[in-house]
């Protein structure tokens, strides 16, 4: 009866440090992403309440949940966030590359954008090539325009 | 226990929404974005351990296959940053 009692207390504690600590990160991710320079640090920052204030969020959770569905959704939950959160980050930053957009790096005159492809000497030939899929979609586009040369013709090239 | 973080997820949550509504460029507001769905979630859950309703997270759930696949399908649209602008040019690699 008392060892049960203290288990309960220790887990309670335990589940209130970790939901305290999350909530911390998870904070500390937010006010990253409004005060760091480029969209680069500031994904960097967002991270940080993506997998460590998430995790220890969700821990605390589980610790609360003990063996029953709850616990497996908490786990599901949290697998399914840990998997996706660093796809969106490369999508995003892959996106923001292709875009033109220029990290912030360390020069000799401090802080300043660079062209990345300055720095990483293949990354021009990698940024100016198409991915897979849209060489695919470029060539159907092309078949498509072989097909009917008339229609592409027929319009006027108002640019 | 519960109150602690809820309010640290609603203020970071609000910070999200500062960043989307003045970040300088799409992939800001879409990091942002990105930012509030996760909140979203972690929300959702605590409010459900807070009120004794656990059953919150199948929607919980819900929203983080929606959340990947909203923001993987906006960026695969704005992969050249085209933001409806002078679209042609900038996607002919020729």
């Amino acid at each position: 009866m008392l060892g049960a009692g203290l288990l309960e207390w220790v887990v309670d504690i335990a589940s209130a440090a970790l939901l305290a600590a999350g909530g911390i990160f998870y904070l500390i991710g937010a006010i990253g992403l409004n005060r760091m320079p480029d969209v680069f640090t500031r994904m960097h920052a967002a991270s940080v309440s993506e997998t460590l204030g998430l995790g220890l969020l969700f821990l605390g959770m589980m610790l609360q949940a003990g063996f029953t569905l709850v616990l497996f959704k908490l786990v599901v939950i949290l697998a399914l966030l840990w998997l996706t959160a660093p796809l969106a980050t490369h999508a995003l930053s892959r996106a923001a590359l292709h875009d033109g957009e220029k990290p912030l790096l360390t020069t000799e005159r401090g802080l300043e954008p660079v062209d990345p492809c300055d720095v990483f000497p293949g990354l021009e030939h990698r940024l100016a090539t198409p991915l897979v899929s849209e060489q695919i979609a470029i060539g159907a586009a092309a078949t498509e325009a072989a097909a009917e040369p008339e229609q592409e013709e027929a319009k006027p090239s108002n640019s | 226990m519960w109150v602690l973080p809820i309010l640290a997820v609603l203020a970071a949550l609000a910070l999200a929404v500062v960043r989307a509504a003045l970040g300088p460029t799409a992939f800001d507001r879409l990091l942002a974005a990105n930012a509030i769905g996760t909140g979203a979630i972690v929300l959702l859950a605590l409010f459900g351990f807070l009120t004794g309703r656990p059953e919150f997270l199948d929607i919980g759930i819900t929203y983080a296959l929606l959340n990947i696949i909203g923001i993987l399908a906006v960026l695969k649209f704005f992969r050249y940053g085209a933001l409806g602008h002078e679209q042609d040019e900038e996607r002919d690699p020729n």
